[in-house]
């Protein structure tokens, strides 16, 4: 039986890491077009897939990110948001590797200044976390 | 009497409407796939005068410079068939080329005097590159940066041979992550002072007959003051710049064919 | 009632779909859906002369056309020549200018192309087409 305490960190984590799927989502919700530039810059999608995707993308953020924070199909959340982590940083590091010049966009343009590794210490961090509460979620359906 | 005016009418306006010209396409668009190495593609418009009429060639216009397109014959007599040959210079162009001929006729029917003749040439070149240019800006840490060359597959390109204008950059080739892709890095021995390197990159293959590819990599100037004042080293560094402009870069060895 | 984690993945994805949809019926006419909208890239006489020293003039019409006459200055890229006429271009460019690109008229397509290869192969990122393209300039100087 988790300790409150744990209980209480595990909750913050989710809060925390909510959060900043929520303001990612609607940093990049509100300029779509930037993002879609964004996502250009990687060279790895064409352009109508790109635009398309820099629609929805910064949604699905969001309403992940809610879920994340009201527990409302929490583990599907958990799981969307892991994996949109993981893709994201494999594109940067392709992305890195090949030369391009990219502005990560995944903050806004309010990011733009980190340098590459600040950015990817981020995200593994973000990724770290996201597992560990997936590991903590499927711990505690086990308990019930 | 007026029965044989009504038929001498019904007659002459039957044989008025027969008196039509028409110039037939085979086709007005023709996709074209030029070989490596070829200079041009060409592409035969052939007519047809269906009609029973002469028809006479206005103007045959190419929409750009690089495209000529000539006709067998100004007139065509009904029954004749001829051609306009579009030929496309292809330069350095690379990709998809859309080029279009606007053919302008005496038709007097105005839905048939003019037609567009489309030209689509999809071209592939012998080596892919990017960037064109690589740059360091001044001060900067002198990392290797990376130039991306993707061979074409039906060249058979073992290695690339790269070399420098100027000993102030070397560059090392690797195979690249997909078949076919070679991974040029550029490294600059400093970047305290402007450069100007041509790379000229030559690749080996049968089908290759004497092709370079040139990429530029330059250390930058410091970045103008606000000043604007001109200093002397500054000034050095542009009659540097100038001077390796000047002096003829192995790029000259490309052949212009 | 446990619903798995997958199908509630799905469910959140099917939700996200609302929003982006509304998002994109509300910018249709404002983003380019098919290819990168290219009309910032054009640029007035006005502005491009305001430049003065920082912009770098590049005349993409056919080379008899560039030996007639010329913007004062320009240099020559076309893509009959674009190997041989490139590295002139990449010598003289540094970070701080601007590159305004024109041709015989809005109708010839060789400036959009010859900005978009310099944009797309060299990199280079504040490029720009002349609107209005030679014709522009020389009525200009009458």
């Amino acid at each position: 039986m988790k300790s409150l305490s744990q209980q209480f960190f595990w909750r913050l984590m989710d809060l925390i890491v909510g959060g900043i799927f929520i303001y990612a989502g609607v940093i990049k919700a509100v300029a779509p077009l930037r993002f879609a530039i964004d996502i250009d810059n990687y060279k790895m999608l064409p352009w109508a897939i790109g635009v398309r995707l820099a629609f929805y993308l910064p949604w699905l953020e969001l309403v992940c990110g809610i879920a994340l924070i009201l527990r409302f199909f929490y583990r599907g959340g958990l799981f969307i948001l892991t994996a949109l982590t993981f893709i994201f940083i494999a594109a940067s590091i392709i992305a890195k590797v090949r030369g391009l010049d990219i502005t990560c966009g995944c903050f806004g343009h309010t990011s733009k200044n980190w340098s590459f590794t600040a950015h990817l210490a981020l995200d593994f961090a973000i990724l770290i976390t996201l597992i560990a509460l997936w590991v903590s979620s499927r711990a505690q359906q086990r308990e019930l | 009497m007026n029965t044989n005016l009504l038929i001498g009418i019904v007659a002459l306006t039957a044989l008025a409407q027969e008196a039509r010209s028409e110039l037939k396409w085979e086709q007005t668009s023709v996709d074209l796939k030029p070989a490596l190495g070829d200079k041009q593609a060409v592409a035969h418009f052939k007519y047809e005068n269906v009609g029973n009429t002469p028809i006479h060639f206005e103007s045959v216009h190419a929409s750009c410079g690089c495209t000529t397109a000539q006709t067998q014959n100004e007139q065509v007599a009904p029954g004749q068939k001829g051609e306009i040959t579009a030929t496309f210079n292809i330069g350095g162009r690379t990709g998809t080329q859309v080029k279009t001929v606007t053919v302008r006729t005496d038709d007097p029917n105005p839905a048939h005097s003019t037609t567009v003749l489309t030209l689509k040439a999809v071209i592939t070149p012998l080596l892919e590159i990017q960037p064109t240019l690589v740059y360091w800006q001044n001060g900067e840490e002198p990392k290797p940066k990376i130039i991306t060359a993707k061979a074409n597959k039906d060249a058979a390109i073992k290695k690339l041979d790269v070399v420098s204008s100027v000993p102030d950059f070397t560059a090392k080739v690797d195979a690249g992550s997909a078949p076919n892709e070679f991974k040029i890095s550029v490294q600059p021995r400093d970047t305290t002072k402007a450069v100007y390197a041509t790379l000229t990159i030559k690749p080996d293959s049968p089908a290759n007959t004497g092709n370079t590819f040139a990429v530029a990599a330059r250390v930058m100037p410091p970045a103008p003051t606000s000043g604007t004042a001109i200093t002397p080293s500054t000034k050095a560094t542009v009659s540097t710049v100038r001077h390796d402009l000047v002096t003829p870069a192995p790029t000259a060895a490309s052949p212009r064919q | 009632m446990k619903v798995s984690a997958i199908r509630q993945a799905l469910l959140l994805i099917a939700l996200a779909f609302v929003p982006a949809i509304g998002e994109a019926i509300y910018f249709r006419d404002k983003v380019s859906w098919q290819s990168p909208d290219r009309s910032s890239e054009m640029v007035n006489l006005d502005q491009a002369q305001s430049w003065g020293a920082n912009a770098i003039w590049v005349d993409a019409r056919p080379d008899n056309e560039f030996e007639q006459d010329h913007v004062p200055g320009a240099i020559p890229l076309n893509e009959d020549r674009w190997n041989e006429l490139l590295p002139t271009l990449l010598a003289q460019w540094s970070l701080e200018k601007k590159i305004v690109v024109y041709c015989s008229s809005q109708s010839c397509n060789a400036s959009r192309e010859v900005a978009r290869r310099l944009r797309d192969e060299a990199g280079l990122k504040e490029v720009f087409v002349l609107q209005g393209g030679w014709e522009t300039w020389l009525k200009s100087k009458r």
